[in-house]
């Protein structure tokens, strides 16, 4: 089964890098969506179906963290799967946002191996070859 | 800046700029970089918790859009390269930051870190940033970069 999936970050390079890495993972993607901030990503998630959702903390507008709230306390938006992708080494940051519900934290620089580690850990890996 | 702060401060940043660009730096001597005269850009962004401070990465605007190139795969001169140039500095110095941090103050604190902005220099700012204390100084294939981390007391 090939995903939908949105990538959330303020930088265009970082979106560019994640959709590039997801190729070179080989994970078969249906339909990527991209999003600056927190807020874009909403508006995408309530008219398109996401299958999972990779999101950085830090954005202007509306963070990493304000979108996994905000998803987690609606009632069509709670189930789809998030992974943070972020600099922030903190084990702590790491436990409180697994503590809202997020399934995996992927920190930078990571490789292709590691994201298609991570998919495979909470969706499990679609390959693009079939 | 303390020696040991440096010593992370290199590590850091030659680990970083390996990974998420391919390329290699190696540290320079300030006294190698001065005179310099190119057009400068710098990416800052502050730090809040355990330690709070400020990180800067000053490099010339030619070598800005080698990093981008080098961060996605591309020609420095294709046009998506030249215009995310700037966030391509953005991000090395956001994952600079992250892992600073983590060397320094270990894996449990959490900081509040600034969005990072980009600014140009003129000559005039270089060399203040080329004589401020915890600037640190890398050669980047033959480019000048320029490192800074400042720590605030309390």
């Amino acid at each position: 089964m090939a995903l939908n999936i949105l990538i959330v970050d303020d930088s265009q390079i970082v979106r560019s890098v994640i959709a590039k890495s997801l190729d070179l993972a080989n994970v078969a993607v249906r339909t990527l969506h991209q999003a600056g901030n927190g807020a874009e990503a909403l508006k995408i998630l309530v008219s398109h179906p996401v299958d999972l959702v990779f999101a950085d903390i830090n954005m202007p507008v509306m963070g990493g963290v304000e979108l996994v709230e905000r998803m987690s306390r609606d009632d069509h938006l709670w189930s789809i799967p998030i992974i943070i992708v972020s600099t922030e080494g903190s084990a702590t940051r790491v436990e409180e946002l697994k503590g809202m519900g997020v399934r995996a934290y992927l920190r930078k620089p990571f490789k292709p191996e590691a994201i298609r580690a991570v998919i495979d850990e909470v969706v499990g890996v679609p390959n693009a070859n079939g | 800046m303390q020696t040991g702060n440096k010593e992370v401060v290199s590590e850091v940043f030659c680990s970083v700029i390996e990974q998420i660009a391919f390329m290699f730096a190696e540290v320079a001597s300030l006294e190698d970089m001065a005179g310099m005269d190119q057009g400068f850009v710098e990416a800052s962004m502050s730090f809040d918790g355990q330690l709070r401070g400020r990180l800067s990465i000053a490099v010339p605007k030619d070598a800005c859009a080698l990093i981008a190139g080098n961060v996605l795969g591309m020609e420095p001169d294709d046009p998506f390269v030249t215009t995310g140039a700037a966030d391509s500095l953005k991000e090395l110095l956001n994952v600079t930051c992250g892992h600073i941090l983590t060397s320094l103050a270990g894996d449990r604190p959490v900081f509040d870190l600034s969005i990072p902005q980009v600014v140009d220099l003129d000559e005039e700012a270089v060399q203040a940033l080329l004589a401020a204390p915890g600037t640190v100084a890398f050669r980047v294939e033959d480019a000048p970069v320029l490192v800074r981390l400042e720590l605030r007391e309390g």
